[in-house]
């Protein structure tokens, strides 16, 4: 297949040769590795690349991929790392306004039926930049002969990604992995990879985030070599009963480079590594993709997983040859928890949830969104250390160790799915919802759906996560409770949120387990729950710290303990979007928000809402979190 | 309190100005309080001169982001001119406890040059340049020993908007080295003050909170005492640089130590946009509005944390030219 340019002008083409998403586990090749964390069959692509950015589509180096392209006139750029902050384009902060507001007039493909068809509106833009990107690499001797897949956590906002001249895809949201087979391509050594990003396509119609706006390959880029048999995916299922016992069931998805009779061996221990399950799985059929399921197993009495006490089980997944050869270890950290709406309550382990959260952006003042363990550990910290116990991950799924670190911490997950349309029906103009994307619109549908299928196929093994968020500030319509509908068809514990509804009541009993609110007043929390209220009230962004805030939280914090469907809420939010840059006159390092790039229009210090300074210090506001969330620790 | 065995106060009827001066355990005070300027003049004690410029109500706070997002500066942005302008409209003298008229130049014939007295007022009345005026009356009495009481009286008038922040202002001429309190830890405003601990705390520098845009900070709420710390002086003889302090005493009160005056933090919209730090400026707030924080786009704070300016106000404190004896 060849690429095509205009699949950026097109909602319906969103991911052509991208690997289904799958579990975001590790995999060892022995006991050895596994023990050692190193793992032999991965390689990291981070690092110095070549690069040439272009301003606009028709500028950009066309045939740069192909193999004899000569790349001696290309800079360099380190990988991961937004464009912008390389110094290639202009930042910009805006909030809910479309970032070519003012500068270029544009509606969403297919809305405003009968009027504009909008072809090449990013693939002909006189401004739309392209990053395109050179990576030369070989394979390690480990990996070589094997079945190969590169894996990029996150690239904004649209990529196309060659191997050795030959086409290998093309992928769109940003934030989940985007992974490409690369065994047809690859060789030993000398292979050319060259990844064509795009700033916007018409992804950016639902990534609109109140955020600064970046492109470029921000996070991980990984190559992988899968053994012989593999762990595809898999979704452990564990279920706290009543009675305090656990079970456990495992849906399992493997891949074998070559058909043989595999086995596969499933073991759970707890803490102390005493075994608690163990169980063989034989294959029956031979195919080189098989799926299977081990049947529920009773545990016995369980340690359970809750913010106070996040005791996990060690869950380990091994897959055997038929010479009963060990071929590859997959381990996972599991809990058991039980979630469920009683009296239009929601019940952790049987007591009522009170959620004391945050919103959390990923952000580092240094290098924006594209942040290492560094700056998740301090974070978690900051967490812990003022009794937050939930995280809204506003407004796109994070990196993939953040969820491994809640389910460490005990700290309860909002996933939330990269979507935000709020320029499309809400913004400084006004709000009219005459061409919202996804809305009803079917050629809108897929593309949202394919996104709530990432953040639940990565994710869904993660204990922390509680709720599955559709989205932010995207209105409300058919699209969205098809979204709605899928994650309540694959998973039947986790509840559903999304705020959106409160803007269109028609969808209210398709939409959100939880009535979710923002801003609203104590007041009028008050108004919805006596008033024959229909679900439990969670606000999905409350005490807005901009600048010198958090006053009067006294009065949402009594809310807990009158209403039982008051469930508490998540504090926007957790660090001040703010870069560091050189003071022109002073020379001194400085924090700068939007605007102060010449970047126009602008929303200002509108991002400077943390609980956190931008440079992670704690704001004087938090000791007020912390008294207010200690309470209910 | 005071003790018995210090000397009287020395009182000095200058023409344009009214001198108090006296020793509490062999340490000298001398405080000048001005008729022309409206105000105490000069604070010297701990042998430096604590006083910069006269001190006047304050009646703003630099906006906060809610304040900006809720209009709150659009709707009561006439007292940042109350707060910058204000005028004089008496002076009042009492000698212990007595009125007189007031002894400027030809008037103050009559005195000595050993005049005592075991305490002396100043009472200030001030006239704000809005529409409706305001007035406010700042009395000062000084006692043998040295201690300043203050005492602010405030009075409503119908038809003016709410206020940020009712105090007094005191500029220093010198950056304080830090300053140490009793009353709750961090930045506590009325709605925002549950997480605060009580205690005494110590405050290096004169910090001023890195707020993304430069606002009002620094607020100390429930404050009972506050001593500041000062070395450096402007004086071009005196360029001995002994650490020194002075008290506020105060019954619960709110206070702030900045380098900055309000509008100094108004004007900068990033941190490096403010002066070099060069004044002390300490305010003791009678009352204070809340912070707010359900949006910062037009949520207005909860009306228990609202400062009325249709009502009287009154609040007192204490001003002990030594650290605590």
């Amino acid at each position: 297949m060849q690429a095509d340019i205009k699949w950026l002008d097109d909602p319906e083409v969103f991911r052509v040769g991208v690997l289904a998403a799958h579990s975001d586990h590790l995999f060892y090749k022995n006991e050895q590795e596994l023990e050692k964390k190193e793992n032999s069959l991965i390689k990291s692509l981070n690092g110095v690349w070549k690069f040439h950015y272009s301003k606009c589509p028709s500028e950009r180096p066309a045939d740069f991929y192909k193999s004899d392209f000569d790349s001696s006139g290309f800079d360099e750029i380190k990988v991961p790392c937004h464009i912008e902050m390389a110094g290639y384009d202009q930042i910009h902060y805006v909030n809910n306004l479309y970032p070519w507001e003012g500068k270029m007039y544009r509606r969403p493909a297919h809305t405003l039926s009968g009027s504009h068809k909008w072809e090449g509106m990013f693939s002909e833009a006189a401004y739309n930049p392209v990053g395109s990107y050179i990576k030369e690499f070989d394979l390690e001797k480990e990996m070589s002969g094997k079945r190969v897949v590169i894996c990029f956590e996150g690239v904004e906002q649209a990529m196309y990604v060659w191997l050795n001249g030959a086409f290998v895809g093309y992928g769109e949201d940003s934030f989940t992995p985007s992974e490409f087979d690369l065994t047809p391509y690859v060789k030993e050594k000398g292979n050319i990879l060259a990844v064509e990003v795009y700033k916007h396509s018409t992804a950016a119609f639902l990534e609109d985030q109140d955020f600064f706006r970046f492109f470029g390959i921000f996070r991980n880029v990984t190559l992988y070599a899968k053994p012989q048999i593999h762990v595809e995916d898999f979704w452990a299922k564990p279920v706290l009963l009543e009675n305090g016992n656990g079970k456990l069931s495992l849906d399992l998805r493997l891949s074998m480079k070559k058909v043989c009779q595999a086995k596969v061996e499933v073991l759970l221990q707890d803490e102390e590594e005493k075994v608690c399950l163990n169980r063989e799985l034989v294959l029956e059929k031979r195919k080189q993709e098989i799926c299977l399921t081990m049947e529920e197993a009773e545990i016995g009495p369980v340690k359970i997983w809750d913010n106070h006490s996040p005791h996990l089980y060690h869950l380990l997944i091994k897959l055997y040859d038929e010479k009963g050869e060990l071929i590859e270890i997959v381990p996972y950290p599991i809990g058991f928890r039980r979630l469920e709406i009683k009296n239009k309550v929601i019940y952790l382990n049987g007591k009522r949830l009170i959620i004391n959260g945050v919103n959390r952006h990923e952000w580092s003042a240094e290098s924006g969104r594209c942040i290492g363990m560094n700056e998740m550990r301090q974070d978690m910290e900051h967490i812990l250390a003022n009794h937050i116990n939930a995280v809204r991950t506003c407004h796109y799924p994070n990196q993939i160790p953040w969820y491994y670190l809640c389910d460490e911490k005990g700290i309860y997950l909002m996933a939330e799915t990269n979507l935000e349309s709020h320029g499309s029906w809400q913004n400084p103009g006004g709000q009219n919802s005459s061409w919202n994307v996804p809305g009803d619109l079917p050629e809108w549908k897929e593309v949202v759906l394919d996104r709530a299928r990432n953040n639940f196929e990565t994710f869904k093994n993660h204990v922390s996560i509680l709720f599955w968020s559709l989205g932010n500030e995207s209105y409300a319509g058919e699209n969205i409770a098809a979204m709605n509908t899928f994650f309540k068809e694959k998973d039947k514990e986790r509840l559903v949120h999304y705020e959106g509804v409160f803007h269109n009541r028609i969808y209210e009993d398709r939409i959100s387990d939880v009535e979710s609110r923002m801003y609203a007043t104590p007041e009028q929390v008050k108004e919805y729950l006596i008033h024959n209220p229909k679900k439990p009230f969670i606000l999905c962004e409350y005490m807005h710290d901009m600048g010198n805030s958090l006053g009067g939280m006294a009065s949402y914090i009594a809310l807990l303990d009158q209403y039982e469907m008051y469930q508490g809420g998540f504090i926007w939010d957790f660090i001040d979007q703010a870069l560091f840059v050189q003071d022109e006159v002073t020379g001194k390092k400085v924090l700068r928000y939007g605007g102060d790039f010449d970047d126009r229009p602008s929303e200002r210090s509108f991002s400077g809402n943390g609980i956190l300074f931008a440079d992670r210090t704690e704001k004087p506001a938090m000791q007020e979190v912390r008294y207010y969330y200690g309470l209910y620790k | 309190m005071d003790c018995t065995n210090n000397e009287k106060l020395k009182i000095i009827y200058g023409d344009a100005t009214l001198g108090i001066g006296g020793k509490k355990e062999g340490k000298e005070f001398h405080y000048i309080f001005s008729y022309a300027a409206s105000g105490m003049e000069s604070l010297y004690a701990e042998g430096k001169e604590w006083l910069y410029s006269v001190p006047k109500p304050t009646f703003w706070r630099a906006a906060t982001d809610n304040d900006r997002g809720n209009k709150f500066c659009q709707k009561s942005g006439v007292w940042i001119a109350a707060d910058l302008f204000i005028k004089c409209i008496d002076v009042l003298v009492k000698v212990d406890g007595k009125e007189i008229p007031l002894p400027v130049m030809g008037e103050n014939n009559q005195y000595s040059e050993e005049e005592r007295a075991e305490q002396v007022e100043l009472v200030y009345t001030y006239e704000t340049v809005i529409n409706p005026p305001a007035r406010v009356q700042v009395s000062y009495r000084v006692k043998t020993g040295g201690r300043i009481f203050i005492s602010v009286h405030y009075k409503g008038r119908e038809g003016l908007p709410q206020l940020p922040v009712f105090g007094m202002r005191f500029i220093m001429p010198t950056c304080a080295d830090k300053f140490i309190y009793e009353g709750l830890s961090g930045e506590t405003y009325p709605d925002r003050k549950a997480g605060g601990v009580e205690g005494i705390y110590e405050v290096e520098g004169l910090p001023v909170t890195p707020y993304l845009r430069p606002q009002d900070c620094g607020m100390h709420m429930d404050t009972k005492w506050v001593e500041i710390y000062r070395s450096r002086q402007l004086s071009n003889c005196q360029k001995e640089e002994k650490q020194t302090c002075i008290r506020f005493e105060m019954e619960k009160l709110g206070f702030s130590c900045l380098p900055y005056t309000a509008c100094e933090l108004e004007n900068a919209d990033h941190q490096e946009e403010l002066p070099p730090k060069r004044r002390t400026v300490m305010c003791v707030y009678g009352a204070v509005r809340g912070v707010g924080g359900i949006d910062s786009w037009g949520a207005d704070v909860e009306p228990a944390y609202y400062v009325d300016a249709e009502k009287d106000m009154d609040f007192s404190f204490c001003i002990v030219p030594f650290a605590k004896a």
